[in-house]
């Protein structure tokens, strides 16, 4: 899986794809710190649009992104979450403690 | 590079012999096979450059003894041959030798051939450090894996969970598992069950598991309730692990003499609450976050309760069962472990799913770790509180000591708490700590547990906050009730509850006496001893039953707030340590 990374203005996507586990680890890492060094970002979304399954290693990598994401003064949100990728956030309550839409 | 050179006539030795010096290169020299094979043995040259035709022992010998005795480490061998030697070259390169020349020699093509060699030696001797790296990782790993796996099972305590409520299977998919199932009772016999499931598999997720095991005995032991025990385990797993890593958990509470399993459900699948034959009554989502993601006065730690009157089952497990896929990429699912549980016997259960995984997953493995949890309840209630209530001692062969005795008491362990106390104490399981320290009470820990919980209940529900009992029959009277205790613990201003211990001596034999006293106006107990007399089967009943039928005595004072109750210490009656 290689994630894609599309600027909007002050909106940073990162389109993931496939299967998001620990195989995407490093690359979701990479693209993930170099929006939050950008200063011209202010919000970053994760678009699970093309995603058909995560995994909790997966949810691992979003919960240290949201910790990273705050210490920056930027905001996140989980956008595009379909059929599996929405029930495994569901199982974890993910919806508590992050922004879903 | 070190060059072995082997050649019988020696203008042609003394010539490649000096060519490969002025290349930069040492050589050594041998006049014939069997010399080469000594040369090879005291000197490990890098490369050997030997002709074919020589006494005592030919270059193809030679070459293949060097060959069999280098073993893995790679020795290229290179033959000068002479014109009308092709066959047997052939033959000696088919044997293992790597390259030859033609001679007379052309020194421009033996320096190129040299340059290749050293290339390639390079790469090689690269992938031997690995590859010997890569051995020396494994079988670190290995040991490391042995090492954790060996402390995994002595934190699980195996023992505790051969209960007869309960029947589980734990498959990894690596050699350690991210998946933990662990039980045991509390002093007062609650079952409790833990199914966690840590990020990935293997190690790190083993690890990621291990901090729940020590809050999770312990506060068990001293009788804590489920919410104090996620409490914990929350902070535990917040201390220890780094950010993004987090543990999702089922944590069951089998309440026999109350007929209540408590459920909390925290990032694993839906549990099943089946009958006892299988057939669903309803599903427990998770609720929650998993542990470990956020601190625990942001969580929620209260319990669903399920009270039973029919025998059931409560199946959980981890998602590694409920998303095993067959080889045509389909799930398991929930649908199918209900199926497979659907009949079957206790004691059979697990093995019923066992055979149904098999048989979908068609002979290929699991990709995580697979944990399964069935815990029965209501199959041993009626036994266990006919046990307990009968017979009914007679009280009138116990003579309540005298109160002076008080003052000759062993030990004594007294406790006064005031209304704000009250709120975030966890008063039981707090004196057990202490409870569990005295040698004469070491196999009467569960009765104590449950005569101290009856009376302080008692104390703070009747006596303070003037809880009715008859709430508790309603439809959903036991979920009111807390709530309303809840509230009005909440709002409790004024109120001290009293509680002491002492260790006494009657007639030669240890004796424990109870006081437990709180501030409210008390009650009319006389009447209401005569009217209990007749009405025994009452559900409220049931604690005063118990506590009838674990003392030696027991006598309300003054206006009735206060309880005066005796326990003889003797051995352990339920078998359980």
């Amino acid at each position: 899986m290689t994630p894609t990374v599309q600027i909007e203005g002050s909106t940073g996507r990162v389109i993931l794809s496939g299967q998001f586990d620990f195989s995407a680890h490093r690359e979701f890492r990479q693209v993930c710190e170099s929006l939050i060094a950008n200063t011209e970002i202010r919000e970053v979304l994760v678009d699970f649009q093309n995603v058909n399954y995560l995994d909790s290693s997966a949810l691992g990598m979003l919960l240290l992104l949201k910790e990273k994401i705050g210490s920056a003064n930027k905001t996140l949100a989980l956008v595009n979450c379909r059929d599996a990728v929405k029930q495994v956030l569901e199982i974890a309550c993910f919806g508590k403690i992050f922004t879903i839409r | 590079m070190k060059i072995l050179v082997v050649d019988d006539t020696d203008a042609v030795l003394l010539l490649i012999s000096r060519f490969v010096e002025a290349l930069g290169h040492t050589a050594i020299q041998a006049r014939n096979g069997l010399e080469a094979v000594e040369n090879w043995r005291s000197h490990r040259p890098d490369l050997v450059l030997m002709d074919m035709m020589m006494p005592v022992m030919s270059g193809p010998e030679a070459a293949a003894m060097i060959k069999a005795e280098a073993g893995a480490l790679w020795v290229p061998i290179v033959f000068v041959t002479g014109v009308g030697e092709e066959n047997r070259l052939a033959e000696a390169i088919e044997q293992g030798a790597d390259d030859y020349i033609n001679k007379p020699v052309n020194f421009r093509v033996l320096e190129a051939k040299l340059k290749a060699f050293s290339r390639t030696l390079d790469l090689n001797r690269q992938v031997v450090e690995q590859s010997s790296k890569l051995a020396d990782y494994y079988d670190r790993a290995e040991e490391e894996k042995r090492v954790a796996r060996h402390l995994i099972e002595q934190m699980v305590n195996a023992e505790r969970l051969s209960d007869p409520c309960l029947e589980y299977w734990l498959s990894p998919a690596e050699s350690l598992s991210g998946d933990l199932i662990a039980a045991a009772r509390t002093p007062g016999q609650v079952l409790h069950v833990l199914l966690a499931d840590g990020i990935g598999h293997g190690l790190t997720a083993a690890l990621n598991v291990l901090p729940l095991t020590q809050p999770f005995y312990s506060m068990t032991e001293k009788g804590y309730g489920i919410s104090d025990i996620l409490a914990e385990m929350n902070n535990k797993i917040r201390q220890v692990l780094p950010v993004g890593r987090f543990v999702a958990v089922v944590l069951l509470a089998l309440d026999e003499i109350n007929q209540c399993v408590e459920i909390w459900n925290g990032g694993m699948p839906a549990l099943q609450i089946t009958d006892a034959a299988g057939v669903p009554i309803k599903m427990v989502q998770s609720s929650n976050l998993p542990l470990g993601i956020v601190p625990s006065h942001g969580m929620d730690f209260v319990p669903v309760r399920h009270y039973f009157e029919e025998p059931g089952l409560v199946v959980a497990s981890s998602d590694g069962l409920i998303e095993a896929s067959s080889p045509s990429g389909e799930a398991f699912g929930v649908e199918r472990v209900l199926l497979a549980l659907s009949g079957v016997k206790n004691g059979l259960r697990v093995e019923a799913i066992q055979n149904s995984l098999a048989d979908f997953l068609q002979g290929s493995a699991h990709h995580d770790d697979v944990s399964l949890v069935v815990l029965s309840f209501g199959a041993t209630a009626n036994a266990v509180e006919l046990e307990r209530v009968s017979p009914l001692p007679a009280l009138s062969d116990f003579t309540m000591p005298a109160l002076l005795a008080l003052e000759e008491c062993k030990w004594r362990y007294s406790l006064v708490l005031g209304a704000e106390e009250l709120r975030y104490i966890n008063t039981v399981p707090f004196m057990m700590t202490f409870v569990n320290e005295i040698k004469a009470l070491t196999h009467s820990q569960s009765d104590v547990f449950l005569i101290l919980t009856e009376l302080f209940v008692n104390a703070v529900d009747h006596g303070l906050l003037r809880m009715d009992s008859s709430l508790k029959h309603s439809a959903n009277g036991m979920d009111d009730y807390l709530q309303q205790r809840a509230e009005r613990l909440a709002q409790l201003e004024e109120g001290r509850i009293e509680i002491d211990l002492a260790g006494l001596v009657q007639g030669g034999q240890d004796l424990l006496q109870i006081r437990v006293k709180d501030s409210g106006p008390g009650f009319d107990w006389a009447s209401w001893s005569r009217q209990e007399a007749v009405q025994t089967t009452v559900a409220h009943g049931r604690g005063i039953l118990l506590l009838r039928s674990l003392c030696a005595g027991m006598q309300f004072v003054g206006c009735g707030n206060e309880v005066l109750a005796f326990y003889r210490p003797g051995v352990n009656r339920w078998g359980h340590a």
